[in-house]
Parts: C-alpha cells; sequence; structure tokens
C-alpha cells in the first residue's frame, strides 16, 4: 500500500529530468514563484516541440526562434550555448529561467553588458577580437541574404574596431567593451524582453496547478 | 489588527472593498512602486465549479492586449494552491451610474462617457476581445472623471462584485442584454455589445432604462421585441443613433466605424493619446550637425538586424516582420525616396536631423495619431540601414501601416528586410538597382525573384 502510494506520488507530480522547484529559481532571479511556474509552461511548450523530454535541443530552440528548425544560425547558437550553462547540448528548466533572468526588464545592467559581452566573444578568450567581429558580420550579411566584398566588410570592421578598440591592440576587452556600450547603448537593447514582465498574463495556466502554499506566501527580498 | 497582511511579498492588502459569494475586492498597496491597486481574489475550487477555468485562462492572455486609458488594467494574476488573485488598476472614482442618484445626465457630459465609452470597446474588439457584459457595475470613472471599464473579457468568473445603487437591476435580469444573447444562441460578442452600448446610452441622458418591467418574461419580451420609448427631452440626433444600437436583428445594428461617423458622436471627439514607450533609443544630441549619417558600427549592425538575438520571438507564435531593411541607395537618396513616399501617401513630414524623418497620419486613430520614426545609418559607403520606429499611436495600426503602406512603397529601395529571409525561405535578392529605376518600377520584380 505505501509503495503503491508513493508510486501515485511520483507519477502526479512526475517531473521531467531537469525541472527544478519554482520557489527554487525564484529566490535566486528577479522573477516571482508565480512567474517561474508561468516560464515553465512556456518551457514545457518548446521542450517538447520536437522531442517531450523535458529539455530544449537546438532544434527546438531555433524552431521556437524562426518557426523553422532547419535554420542554423551563428548568433542562435551562441544565445544557445550560453543558455546551456552545463555544457551538455540540451537548455534544462533552471537554465533556461536562470539565463533569461538576465534578459527581465529590472535585472542589473551590468549583467547585460557582460552577458553580451560573453555572447560575442565567439571563441571565449575573455575579449572580442576582429577576427571574430568579421566573422559576425559575414554570418549576419549571409543571414540576410546580402552579400558584400570582402573589402567592405573589412572596412565595417576596421571602422568598428577603431570606435572600440581604444587601447589598439586589436581585440575589445572587457572595459573598453563597457566604454563602447555606454557610447552606444542601442546595443544593449536586444538584452531587454519586455515580454518578462508580463509573464503571467501571458502563461496564466500556471493559475491551475500552482503550488504556492495558501499559508507561506514566499517573501521576495 | 496587529499584522499587516503582505501578499506575496509584493502587495500590502488594505481594506475590503467589495464582496460577493465567489470573490471578494481588496485595495492594496504595491510595495516595490507604491501604486495602489485593486486585488481581486477568487476562490478555484467555485470556478472550477462552475467548470471556466479554460474560459478564464484564455481571457487573461487576452486581456493582456487590451491596453487602452479607458479599460481598467489587469497588471498580473498571481495564484495560490486554492485562490487566484487579479491585481488590477485601482479606479478611484467610484461608478459612473453613481451619478444618476442625481438624476439623468446633460447631453454632453452624457456623450462624453458614451464616447470613452465607444472607444474602450472599439480598441477591444480590434484586438478580437469583446466584452458580453456591459453594465453599470462595469463602468468606473478615475479621479479625472474619465471612463474605465472594468472585467473587459473576465466576465465568465461567477458573478461580479456589486456594490448596491439605484439603477442596479436585481441579480439576472435583462436590462442590458441583447436579445440573441438571452436566446441563448451563438452569437457575435461585437454586436452583442453594441446593443448594450446603446441601452448605455439611453440610460445616462433618461435616468432610467429602456426596457422595465416587473415581471421579468415581460422585460424579455420588450428586448426581443427591441420596444422601447424615449423621453420627450432626448434630442433627435440622439434618439436617432440609440434606435440603430438597439435593433433585435444583430445584423441591421450600427457598427463602430460608423458609429464615429455620426456627427452627435463627433461633437469634441478626443481620441485617447498614447506615447509609446517603444519611441527609439537612439536619441542623439539634437543640434550637432552631421553632414552625413551616422555610422552604424558592426555592433549596431548585428544587434538590430539578426533574428538569432531576437528573442522576443520565443513568445510569439507568429514571426513578426521586421521594423529596419538595408538599403543599397545613398542615405540622401533614401531620405528623398522616404519623404517622396510618405506624402504620396499623405502624411505630415518633418525632418529632426538631416537623416532622420518624423510623419504623422493623415487621420486620427485608434490612439490618437500614428506618428512615426525613420533614421537612416550607414554601415559602410554603399550600406545603409533604415530604422522605422513608432513614437505614438496604436501598435495594430502602425503594423499595418508598415505591412501595407511603406513595405510596398519602398520595394525599389529595399535591399532586405530584417528577417525577411526566414519568412520566404530561397529569397535571393538581387542588390542595389532600387535607386535607378524610380520610373519604372514595375518593369523590375525587386520580390520574389
Amino acid at each position: 500500500m505505501h509503495t503503491l502510494m508513493g508510486c501515485f506520488c511520483f507519477k502526479k507530480l512526475g517531473h521531467k529530468p531537469g525541472y527544478e522547484a519554482p520557489i527554487n529559481l525564484a529566490s535566486e532571479t528577479p522573477f516571482t514563484v508565480n512567474e517561474v511556474e508561468a516560464l515553465y509552461d512556456l518551457f514545457k511548450k518548446l521542450s517538447s516541440s520536437i522531442i517531450d523530454d523535458g529539455l530544449i535541443h537546438k532544434e527546438e530552440f531555433q524552431l521556437a526562434l524562426f518557426k523553422n528548425s532547419n535554420k542554423q544560425n551563428l548568433f542562435a547558437d551562441r544565445i544557445f550555448d550560453l543558455f546551456d550553462i552545463k555544457h551538455n547540448g540540451v537548455i534544462e528548466f533552471g537554465e533556461f529561467v536562470r539565463s533569461l533572468s538576465v534578459f527581465h526588464p529590472n535585472a542589473p545592467e551590468a549583467d547585460k553588458i557582460a552577458f553580451l559581452f560573453r555572447l560575442y566573444g565567439l571563441r571565449q578568450t575573455g575579449c572580442i577580437e576582429a577576427e571574430e567581429l568579421k566573422e559576425m558580420v559575414t554570418a549576419l550579411l549571409c543571414e540576410n541574404n546580402m552579400s558584400l566584398s570582402e573589402d567592405v566588410v573589412d572596412l565595417i570592421v576596421e571602422k568598428t574596431m577603431m570606435e572600440a578598440d581604444t587601447k589598439r591592440d586589436g581585440k575589445i576587452d572587457d572595459e573598453e567593451w563597457k566604454e563602447f556600450v555606454k557610447k552606444n547603448p542601442s546595443i544593449i537593447k536586444i538584452m531587454t524582453l519586455s515580454d518578462l514582465k508580463e509573464l503571467t498574463l501571458a502563461f496564466p495556466s500556471f493559475v491551475m496547478n500552482s503550488g504556492v502554499s495558501d499559508l507561506q506566501q514566499p517573501v521576495k527580498n | 489588527m496587529e499584522e499587516t497582511h503582505i501578499l506575496f511579498g509584493k502587495y500590502e492588502m488594505g481594506r475590503l472593498l467589495g464582496k460577493g459569494t465567489f470573490a471578494k475586492v481588496y485595495h492594496c498597496k504595491d510595495l516595490t512602486t507604491g501604486e495602489s491597486v485593486a486585488i481581486k481574489v477568487v476562490s478555484k475550487d467555485q470556478v472550477k465549479k462552475q467548470g471556466m477555468m479554460e474560459q478564464i485562462k484564455r481571457e487573461i492572455s487576452v486581456l493582456r492586449l487590451v491596453r487602452h486609458p479607458n479599460i481598467v488594467e489587469l497588471k498580473e494574476v498571481m495564484a495560490t494552491k486554492t485562490k487566484i488573485f487579479f491585481v488590477m488598476e485601482h479606479v478611484r472614482g467610484g461608478e459612473l451610474f453613481a451619478k444618476l442618484y442625481k438624476g439623468k445626465l446633460k447631453e454632453n457630459v452624457a456623450r462624453k462617457y458614451f464616447q470613452q465609452l465607444i472607444s474602450a470597446v472599439d480598441f477591444c474588439h480590434s484586438r478580437g476581445v469583446s466584452h458580453r457584459d456591459l453594465k453599470p457595475e462595469n463602468l468606473l470613472l478615475d479621479e479625472n472623471e474619465d471612463l474605465k471599464v472594468s472585467d473587459f473579457g473576465l466576465s465568465a468568473l461567477p458573478e461580479q462584485v456589486r456594490n448596491d445603487g439605484l439603477l442596479h437591476t436585481q441579480c439576472g435580469t435583462p436590462a442590458y442584454v441583447a436579445p440573441e444573447v438571452l436566446k441563448n444562441r451563438g452569437y457575435d460578442g461585437p454586436k452583442a455589445d453594441i446593443w448594450s452600448c446603446g441601452v448605455i446610452l439611453y440610460v445616462l441622458l433618461a435616468g432610467f432604462l429602456p426596457f422595465q418591467d416587473e415581471n421579468v418574461m415581460n422585460m424579455y419580451r420588450k428586448v426581443f421585441k427591441a420596444e422601447f420609448q424615449f423621453p420627450p427631452w432626448f434630442s433627435t440626433e440622439s434618439k436617432h443613433l440609440i434606435s440603430k444600437h438597439l435593433l433585435a436583428d444583430p445584423e441591421q445594428r450600427i457598427t463602430i466605424s460608423d458609429i464615429m461617423r455620426v456627427p452627435w458622436f463627433r461633437k469634441g471627439f478626443k481620441h485617447p493619446l498614447s506615447f509609446s514607450i517603444e519611441e527609439s533609443v537612439l536619441d542623439h544630441v539634437e543640434d550637432d550637425k552631421l553632414p552625413s549619417p551616422k555610422f552604424f558600427n558592426a555592433l549596431e549592425f548585428i544587434s538590430s538586424m539578426s533574428s538569432g538575438f531576437d528573442l522576443s520571438s520565443l513568445f510569439e507564435k507568429e514571426r513578426k516582420s521586421g521594423t529596419m531593411f538595408t538599403s543599397r541607395c545613398s542615405a540622401s537618396d533614401i531620405i528623398a525616396k522616404i519623404q517622396g513616399v510618405a506624402k504620396g501617401l499623405n502624411l505630415k513630414v518633418g525632418k529632426v536631423k538631416d537623416f532622420k524623418l518624423r510623419f504623422q497620419g493623415p487621420s486620427e486613430g485608434r490612439k490618437g495619431r500614428l506618428s512615426v520614426m525613420a533614421e537612416v545609418f550607414e554601415v559602410a559607403p554603399e550600406v545603409a540601414v533604415v530604422e522605422f520606429s513608432k513614437s505614438a499611436g496604436d501598435t495594430l495600426e502602425y503594423a499595418k501601416f508598415c505591412e501595407e503602406e511603406i513595405r510596398p512603397a519602398l520595394k525599389d529601395i529595399v535591399w532586405t528586410w530584417q528577417g525577411d529571409s526566414f519568412n520566404h525561405c530561397s529569397n535571393v535578392k538581387i542588390d542595389g538597382e532600387g535607386c535607378k529605376m524610380q520610373a519604372l518600377p514595375t518593369a523590375y520584380p525587386t520580390h520574389n525573384l
């Protein structure tokens, strides 16, 4: 009888591997428990679009971004790699919530600037090199079906390095990056998702199965 | 009394504002912003018993889309194991119908509320939401005496919280409800709302209901036949307008766009203005004279043009279309072209800077005149980027304007629109001929090559 009950409970709570309790994630991020529950709804949708295993695979991520699972894209790959904190090729729920929290309108700007710096540092050398910049411009042109001569691409990269690489050592380091973003604030616009402020309205399914206890509503900060 | 109750660590609970069998509304304070809100607390058990859960979920996600100055905003929903909390904007001025305790309203005053009601209803209908339950309890006034419609889309909630008032009808009377709704047929939400708006205008001008009877069955009969009479003080124009609302056949009823053309309605009508938060942040010092467009560096170029970085698409079912395009024309050619196109579309064009234009729509929209900025940046001598952004007006009208007016009109100078390669898979563009061929645009099909 006891085992039967246990079985039943397990099945009822049956969360997929990689699941983390909303209450824990809420304590680490700007999200409330309800918002994490709402994000779980989105996560379930994204992680089951191709294989329903509770993990977001690369193809599922591409499908969500481009509505096309075969669309390879350097920038989507970079985001995926940064979201995949454990580097095991998939995005787990906890990774999803923690990474998205940087995109919250209330998240510290310094976090957004740092995240973007890592995103652009393709080879993770701790800086953005001219070579990487060129690779990204080329990828962007390709993404948009634009062809430009290599000379023009070099010119774009050169002009940008002139502006950003104030130490003239062929790469943009952390310090130069912060200065550069300060002068060109539009660059970090992509680091803020206003949708994250309306999670409970956009994904209201959590109201049905919220696990928040009536007695102990969690107190935030 | 010794403890203050804090909801979710976010809202300090204050006094009870209203109470029904299934719901209670409290006045609360948002601890982070200091803002005052009204929180409606509903028991999940009751909602489940009524089989309303799915409907409520659907309506919450729809309500997110209806932000309008004359609609009470739903800010957030919260839940525990047993309760649902709807966090709403707190409206201080009480119910509109409390005004009627002193008697009917002057025509000008009634018109103002009716204009605001229609404006709110029109906005919702444009977003695919109908109220279905427009009635006195749902019409509130804010501290500036402006109308706020509440419970848009939440009419499925079991029993609205009601305060008692003179004109409140007893529970279940059909005073405001369209005949086709009473007949319980499949009905058209927007058309039913128009009926209710007609009843409301009548009540504001008369001080009593158009369909009233001691006997509920008689009342039904009157509603079904749309049988009512005007008191002698109604103006001809207002009688005419109300008659077009209160037609038993929903197909015959006046539409919102027709209401808005009626001179009686138009008198002193102001569209609510909204200044968008979507205003571009790429603002520079106004008076530094630039002989050439601003240089768009590689990282600005990547950040703004790459669809791979745009995570907002995780939240959307369909791909949205881009607001930027690249061009091989010179910045001054682009500016000249956009100015020409804008004039052709009857827009008012102004120069903000040498390479930044602002244009305004020819007519009032749902949230005032549409105002759009276009700025040209230079990535390289033969590559320019043009960014459009809305600085005022209705988002939906803006999207339609971009899609139906701007895009086709500019196709000669566009190299690629941001994100288009994902929408039309094998769309390879031949570049750069646009500037020279303005005279013969149809001879060079530049799309779908």
